[in-house]
């Protein structure tokens, strides 16, 4: 990983919105609408924020952002995603005391970021019968915000030495 | 265009099979027409990291797909070709900005944590810094969609097969 940033926020005072403050900061063609993606991805989205965030920390993981794998959202703690839930989104999830659908995220999110991605018949079946079309396309969108934002993160590099500490933020932190 | 080819979805017509997911799927959409009109890369060099991607993915409807967003003729069938074949960095076809910006594209496929910094600094000596900033943006957006899309694909698959039986 590169250890020096390949690009740097714009100068300039900070706004407070995470995005706006770093390096997307210098590309303002599309700075307005991956901040309201981020904001419609959480606020608007048709599953539960546990769920959202279940498949947010399992790309974070696989892409390894140290950034985000550090980042906990409010919405998610208060819908029922502890900590120590937060902990079995690893290899063995599918063992853990996750709840079904939890589990169905995260294998959702496995097939979007195998390489190349895709998903066999038996687990489309069983992601039909337990999210609406709607459901799944809303996972889809998320997960492509979550994914596009944390190879982003380290594609531009300048990542601190992990861990770091857990954060909670509020939506608020990303949009607005 | 095949009939099954319009109805399946690709990168380039995702936005029509996640509208259902509503408003943020609109931002999602609005992101991607934002990616074909800005300074930094010409749409035909954009087309270009869409291919490489759908070759890395092995997406044969991606790697077929007609984008819409390029002006017609744009890219010839003999450098599309060579996209898809994996060999513009070795063909005179290509400028070097272009094989600058593939070869960050094929690195930025196989692992983003692994991008060599002499693969970034030549991008980035062709397109500045918020260029390179907006390529990274460019390639995760597109990625996402050929991912989403093939996902998609199997979805609707399994959707037949189940109403077949």
């Amino acid at each position: 990983m590169a250890s020096k940033a390949r690009a740097s926020a714009p100068p300039g005072a900070p706004t407070g919105n995470l995005i706006r403050d770093s390096a997307l900061g210098l590309v303002p063609e599309t700075l307005t609408e991956i901040v309201a993606l981020n904001g419609a991805v959480w606020e608007r989205s048709l599953v539960p924020p546990a769920l959202l965030e279940a498949i947010r920390l399992r790309n974070a993981r696989t892409v390894n952002c140290v950034y985000c794998k550090s980042v906990r959202y409010e919405a998610a703690r208060a819908d029922g995603l502890t900590e120590e839930r937060a902990a079995m989104i690893d290899a063995d999830y599918a063992r853990s005391a996750l709840g079904e659908r939890e589990k169905l995220a995260i294998a959702l999110a496995d097939a979007y970021l195998g390489f190349p991605a895709g998903m066999d018949a038996a687990l489309a079946a069983r992601l039909r019968r337990a999210f609406s079309a709607a459901q799944l396309a809303s996972m889809f969108v998320a997960l492509m915000a979550f994914n596009f934002t944390s190879r982003t993160a380290v594609s531009i590099g300048g990542m601190p030495e992990e861990p770091l500490p857990i954060t909670v933020l509020p939506m608020s932190a990303t949009h607005g | 265009m095949s009939a099954a080819l319009e109805r399946s979805p690709t990168s380039l017509t995702l936005d029509r099979h996640l509208a259902i997911a509503g408003s943020a799927a609109a931002c999602f959409a609005r992101l991607w027409q934002r990616l074909w009109l800005q300074p930094y890369l010409s749409a035909e060099l954009l087309e270009m990291c869409r291919l490489s991607l759908a070759r890395l993915h092995r997406d044969a409807l991606e790697s077929a797909a007609h984008n819409p967003h390029l002006p017609a003729a744009a890219l010839s069938p003999e450098r599309r070709a060579s996209v898809l074949a994996g060999d513009s960095q070795r063909s005179p076809l290509f400028s070097p900005k272009e094989k600058a910006v593939l070869h960050f594209c094929e690195c930025y496929a196989l692992d983003a944590q692994s991008i060599a910094d002499e693969v970034a600094d030549e991008a980035k000596a062709h397109l500045g810094e918020a260029g390179l900033v907006f390529l990274i943006e460019a390639l995760g957006c597109l990625d996402g969609r050929i991912r989403t899309a093939r996902c998609l694909r199997d979805l609707a698959q399994a959707e037949g097969a189940a109403g077949g039986e």
